[in-house]
Formats: structure tokens, C-alpha cells, sequence
């Protein structure tokens, strides 16, 4: 047993050097790290993706791992390298991760994320935009708005997605030197007066549920006031963002009317922060093939999944593409696979693997799972 | 008794023995009995007629000739042997075919009583001496060619339309088949007059009669039941077709983006977000109108040319790995970005 141990532990020491960097922030990481595998504190990792943002296979196999590693891999390096390069009073630059399945576009925001915390960024992420138009619940709510004429609350998801962006923000919205520029008022004894921090604007939405979906779109607001104003500088990540231009929703009014995602009060306000017509940020979405249901998963590359719609909301934006891993990379893996015990048996089933996952970093770790 | 009965041949030896036991029995004279022995053989009673069944059969060797395929001589003239177009026949083809179910370990079925190779068409009639011969001798019927008309080019400048019809010759009661009355009309586009406008209208109003890949319009007729009437037809509808797209109706003027038969970057949004864009990272604030958008000068914007022939390939040419690769250089040139960077 004690040699066996001993065993596990020299093969790890001695594996160390080959797959793991030491590199743990995201803004240090350059191209001699590229294909290596980066540990992200726990504590973070709480803070920032214990409300979403990782893929569900990758938050399970975290916990069988015992870790959250993330491979620091080239569009992630490149896209930090472009937002570095680029002039912050300028307007928001938009980028699109695409990518076939699988290939890690949703990993890859979340390391940009991991970035944009250390960087100072406030962040308002959307883990999933197919979480709310695609995916009905049996708690599912839906209301009409109040202040909209025509279109529909999803109240409780808004809450949820206001804790989201609390818990991401924590240290920002301590610090209490974000302050709201309007008066907002909600009913005849609830407003919210000018200057107050945005920290209360944001637990007015999770405490009055009824309002979360209002308090998101002063928040946008808010949040582009103050980033012209470099109050804060903004990072927006949203995953499956073609989801907001498929013609239609999974959700019905009432009525047995089917939704579409513009009359989503959800959706008009994640657009609003997704034109150029702000500064001092960066908008990073990615177009996702799992966003939109089978029949349209012909192609995966942007302008096919954004439509007409999307291509012309976004455009110009930098399209970034995620490809499968790349020979080195797929090397590595391997090695953080045997490392962790997720892969076992002779050298030659590695060959076998490469081919039978096509390098394809999801079915990798699929077809891995049995071995 | 019955076996000895069936097994019975008369033999010298059992006519011995049994005229033996005859005259150790008999009572009558030896004379009378030793006559009739010669005469006739002792009969057996043959109920169930065994002996007649069992008759052996006759093997009648009779003078077949050889095989005709096998006595062809090999300087014969072929295509007096196969005249017309006909069902295979195993004895006039000199020729080792096999066809058909191949059992295995064995040879596909030979020639003969091969119903697969009579299934099949054959061409045996139109072997290349055969058609040689008869090409020399419809010469005579045919004139000379233009010499003008050399080449396909020169053919196809001075006759652009081309009319296609079927005659069919058969052996029946009736000489008409119903097929010789449709008519095909081709023509290549480039080859009519027409404008910008034209052109668009015309192909819309042929729909897909029109093949962009070789420029060829196909118009097919066979509504009417003569021939010429068909032709009239087609000519008709040519003519038609090429007023009617020169023809701008009031309507046409509703033609919106989303009609447009290519995408033109000028009169799209994405020019305008780039304007807004410019004027944004300028600090400047205006409202353009449509006409203001369409007009603006582009070539004050830096990079912007090269960032429009990447978007309207993309839209023009289709998405592909490469578009969106040569899309993304553009923006990266327009934002003023770095490279991509390569590991």
C-alpha cells in the first residue's frame, strides 16, 4: 500500500514538469505555456463559476479530479493579447469564439473570465443564454412586463443571474465606488435615488423578484454609464449568444403563443450591452451549435448561427476560432489524464484514442471515462 | 417363388435342367417336347407389366451439326452477321461471354441458355466498322459544312439558340411517336442584350430554367401536339421573357435589401455600423440619414476597403473556413488589432 503510494507520487513528481505550469494567473501566461495545464484556486473558482460558467461534464469531472485545471491554449492567449493591445477608449471591441463541438469555446471564456478578474474587470457574464429562452423548467416563470408593453419577465431566472453577477463582483461592489447616475423608481414606496451604490440596485432585484428583470436593464445602463465615464472598465462573456437570434423560443405565453427571443425583456437588455456604442470594454460571446436545436446544426461557423440578425448586431467583431487539440496539446492531456487516473493501459491506446476522439477535446475525455 | 420368378432368364443350362426334370416327369412324348422348347421360352406371368417399363432406352445418335458461332471464319463481315439491334443470340456471337450468378468455386454461366445476357441491351449492331459504313454511304445525302463556321466559338456566335427534337423510327402499324412533338430551346445568356436590370429580371422569370454554372437557359416545350407549334411555342416565350425583363413596372421600386440577387456592402448594415463606428472612435456625434450612409466616403477610414471585400465575399461567396479566416484578418487590420498569434 505505502509503495504504491510511493509509486503514484514519484510518477507525479516526475510528470510535474511536462504538463502542469506554475503559471496560475492568467495575465502572466504567454506562448511557452501554451498546452499546459493551469490550476485555479478553489476560492475563486467558487466565486466565479459556482452559479455556472463551466460546461456540466467539466464541473463533474472537477470534482473527480479534485481540481480545476484549465489548459491555457492559444485563442485564449491571443484574445488576451488583443484586448491588451487595444485602446480601452475606443469602442468595446466585440469578439466571437466559434468553434465545432466540444472544442472548448465555453473552457476558453472561462480562462478569459479567470483573466478579467484579475485584471480589475467588472464582469457580467451570462453562463448560458439557452438556460433561459431554450431550457423549461417546471419552476419556470414567466410574466408579463409591467414597464414593457408586449413583451415577457422571466423573473426568477433574472434573479438568479443578478446573484450570478453578485457573487462574480464581490470586491467591486464592496467597494461601494460604483454609483448609479438615475433615479429608478419601481412603485410608490420603493425607488432607487441617484448615487446609490449599485451594490443596492442589484439586491433590490434579488430581494423584489418581481422587478429583477427591470433592475437588469437599469444595471446595463448603469454599467455603460460608468464605463464611459472609467468608473470601471466591463468585460461581458456570454455563452451561446446565438441563442438570442433563433427565430423562435421554447417558451409560451398563456396564451399558447410561441415566444420570440425579442420579446424577451432579458434579451433587449443583453443586446443594449452588446453594441459598440460604449467604451471601456470588452465583449467576448461565443456561437454555439448546442445553443439551437438539432435540425440546425449544418455548420458551426458564425455567420450561419448569429443569421442575418446576429452577423449585423455584432459586426465588425473578431471572429476567434477554437479548434481541436493540437498534437502538443493532445499530448499533454494524455499525460494530465494518466496523471489523474482518468486514463490507464499500455502507450499504444493513446495513438487509438487520437483517432477514434478525431483530437476533439470533449470526445477525448469521453471515450477516456471507461479506460 | 416370386423372387425366382423375377430373377428368372431363360438359359441353356435352366432348359437342360428343366427338360431334364421334364423328362424325368413327363409321360408324353420326348419329341413333342423337345419342338416346342425351341419355339418359344417358358412365359412368365407379368401382372404389374414390369418388363415393358424396363425397357431400355434407344440412344439415337443423330447428325447434329457444329455450333454456327464455332464455323464463323474470322475475316467475316460483321455487320452482315448482326444486322440491327436485336436479342443476344449464344450460336451467332462468336464470342467466349459469361454472365450471371456466380456460384462459389465455379465459373460465371456460360453463353448458352443464359437468360442474363438476353436481358441486357446490346450494342452488337453498332460496332465501329459498321457505323464507318453507313456514315460513307448517308454522305451522299449530305452537304457541305460551312467553312466559316470552324470552330465551336464561331458556331456558337452565329447561332446562338440551339433547338433540340427527337425523331423516332420504328416498325409499327403507326410512324408518329408522341415524344417527336416536344422541343428544346437552349440558349446562353450572355448571349442576349440585356443590362443589369435585365438580367436579374430575366433570370427570376425563367426561375430554374436557368443554370448559372454553365450560363445556359433551358426552355422546354411540349404542351402543344405538333412539333411546329411546340417550336412556335418556345420562340414565343423567349421573346416574351426578354421584353418582359426590360420592362421596369412601378413596383420594382420596393425591392428592398433582403431581394437583392448579391449582396452589396454599400447598401447594407454593415457599412453603417461602421460609419457609426468611425464617427464613434472620433468623438463624433451626427445623424446620418440612409442616403448619407449609402454615400459615405469609405476611403477616410483606414483599412475599411480591404474590410469590405472581406465581408462581401463572405456574403457573396458563402460562408467557409476561409471567408471567415480573411473576415477576421480585415477586422483585426480595421480595429487596429495584432495578427492572430501563431504557436
Amino acid at each position: 500500500m505505502l509503495s504504491r503510494n510511493w509509486r503514484h507520487l514519484c510518477r507525479r513528481y516526475s510528470q510535474a514538469v511536462t504538463f502542469r505550469t506554475n503559471e496560475n494567473s492568467p495575465a502572466q501566461q504567454n506562448d511557452k505555456q501554451v498546452g499546459l495545464f493551469y490550476t485555479v484556486n478553489p476560492d475563486l473558482c467558487k466565486q466565479l463559476f459556482s452559479h455556472g460558467g463551466f460546461p456540466k461534464s467539466f464541473m463533474k469531472q472537477t470534482k473527480t479530479f479534485t481540481e480545476t485545471a484549465i489548459m491555457v491554449r492559444q485563442p485564449a492567449l491571443d484574445l488576451i493579447n488583443c484586448i491588451r493591445a487595444s485602446d480601452m477608449d475606443q469602442p468595446a471591441i466585440r469578439y466571437v469564439l466559434y468553434g465545432e463541438k466540444g472544442t472548448g469555446k465555453s473552457l476558453t471564456l472561462a480562462h478569459l473570465l479567470h483573466y478579467a478578474h484579475e485584471d480589475g474587470f467588472l464582469i457580467v457574464h451570462v453562463p448560458w443564454v439557452s438556460e433561459w429562452l431554450r431550457r423549461i423548467t417546471r419552476h419556470k416563470e414567466m410574466s408579463n412586463s409591467q414597464t414593457r408593453e408586449g413583451l415577457v419577465d422571466l423573473p426568477l431566472d433574472a434573479a438568479a443571474w443578478l446573484i450570478h453577477f453578485k457573487s462574480q463582483n464581490q470586491k467591486l461592489l464592496k467597494s461601494g465606488n460604483l454609483k448609479t447616475n438615475k433615479e429608478y423608481v419601481w412603485s410608490k414606496r420603493e425607488k432607487t435615488e441617484v448615487g446609490s451604490p449599485l451594490s443596492d440596485l442589484v439586491e433590490l432585484g434579488i430581494n423584489r423578484v418581481k422587478y429583477a428583470c427591470d433592475v437588469i436593464d437599469a444595471l446595463v445602463d448603469e454599467i455603460k454609464i460608468l464605463s464611459n465615464n472609467k468608473q470601471c472598465k466591463t468585460f461581458v462573456a456570454i455563452d451561446g449568444f446565438n441563442s438570442f437570434f433563433y427565430p423562435l423560443t421554447r417558451l409560451n405565453t398563456p396564451t399558447k403563443r410561441k415566444v420570440e427571443p425579442d420579446e424577451v425583456t432579458l434579451t433587449s437588455s443583453f443586446m443594449k450591452i452588446t453594441k459598440n456604442d460604449w467604451k471601456n470594454g470588452v465583449i467576448v460571446v461565443t456561437a454555439d451549435e448546442l445553443s439551437v436545436p438539432e435540425e440546425h446544426h449544418e455548420s458551426y461557423l458564425p455567420r450561419y448561427l448569429l443569421y442575418k440578425k446576429g452577423f449585423e448586431h455584432l459586426d465588425p467583431f473578431v471572429p476567434i476560432q477554437i479548434n481541436r487539440y493540437s498534437d502538443k496539446e493532445f499530448m499533454t492531456c494524455v499525460s494530465y489524464y494518466r496523471d489523474r487516473l482518468w486514463l490507464r493501459g499500455p502507450t499504444e491506446i493513446e495513438m487509438e484514442l487520437k483517432f477514434t476522439s478525431a483530437s476533439n477535446p470533449y470526445k477525448f475525455m469521453e471515450q477516456c471515462a471507461p479506460l | 417363388m416370386s423372387i425366382f420368378i423375377r430373377n428368372y432368364k431363360p438359359g441353356p443350362l435352366a432348359t437342360l435342367y428343366k427338360a431334364n426334370i421334364w423328362r424325368l416327369n413327363s409321360t408324353t412324348a420326348e419329341s413333342s417336347v423337345k419342338k416346342d422348347e425351341d419355339e418359344e421360352e417358358f412365359r412368365v406371368l407379368d401382372i404389374l407389366k414390369k418388363r415393358d417399363k424396363q425397357q431400355k432406352r434407344i440412344v439415337r445418335r443423330t447428325d447434329i451439326q457444329p455450333d454456327r458461332a464455332d464455323r464463323m471464319t474470322e475475316n467475316q463481315n460483321w455487320g452482315n452477321v448482326w444486322p440491327g439491334p436485336k436479342t443476344f443470340h449464344p450460336s451467332s456471337v462468336p464470342l467466349p461471354l459469361r454472365q450471371g450468378y456466380v456460384p462459389a468455386g465455379q465459373a460465371p454461366p456460360a453463353k448458352k441458355a443464359n437468360a442474363e445476357l438476353m436481358k441486357i441491351p446490346n450494342f452488337l449492331h453498332l460496332t465501329p466498322p459498321v457505323i464507318k459504313s453507313q456514315c460513307e454511304s448517308l454522305k451522299q445525302f449530305c452537304t457541305e459544312w460551312p467553312t466559316l463556321l470552324n470552330s465551336e466559338e464561331a458556331i456558337e456566335k452565329h447561332y446562338p439558340v440551339e433547338v433540340i427534337t427527337s425523331d423516332y423510327c420504328h416498325a409499327s402499324p403507326s410512324i408518329r411517336n408522341p415524344l417527336a412533338r416536344v422541343v428544346t430551346l437552349r440558349i446562353k445568356l450572355s448571349t442576349l442584350d440585356l443590362d443589369k436590370h435585365a438580367r436579374d429580371k430575366f433570370i427570376r422569370l425563367v426561375g430554374d430554367r436557368y443554370d448559372s454554372s454553365t450560363d445556359l437557359v433551358t426552355i422546354t416545350a411540349d404542351r402543344c401536339p405538333m412539333r411546329a407549334q411546340n417550336l412556335d411555342y418556345v420562340n414565343y416565350l423567349l421573346t416574351a421573357c426578354y421584353h418582359e425583363a426590360w420592362n421596369v413596372e412601378e413596383w420594382e421600386k420596393d425591392k428592398t435589401e433582403d431581394d437583392m440577387e448579391y449582396y452589396n456592402w454599400d447598401n447594407n448594415a454593415s457599412k453603417k455600423s461602421v460609419v457609426n463606428w468611425y464617427l464613434a472612435k472620433r468623438n463624433e456625434q451626427r445623424d446620418l440619414t440612409e442616403d448619407e450612409y449609402r454615400s459615405y466616403d469609405i476611403s477616410v477610414i483606414p483599412n475599411a476597403e480591404g474590410y469590405k471585400s472581406a465581408v462581401s465575399s463572405l456574403m457573396n461567396d458563402g460562408e467557409s473556413e476561409e471567408t471567415v479566416n480573411n473576415y477576421g484578418k480585415a477586422v483585426r487590420k480595421l480595429l487596429g488589432l495584432p495578427e492572430k498569434m501563431v504557436v
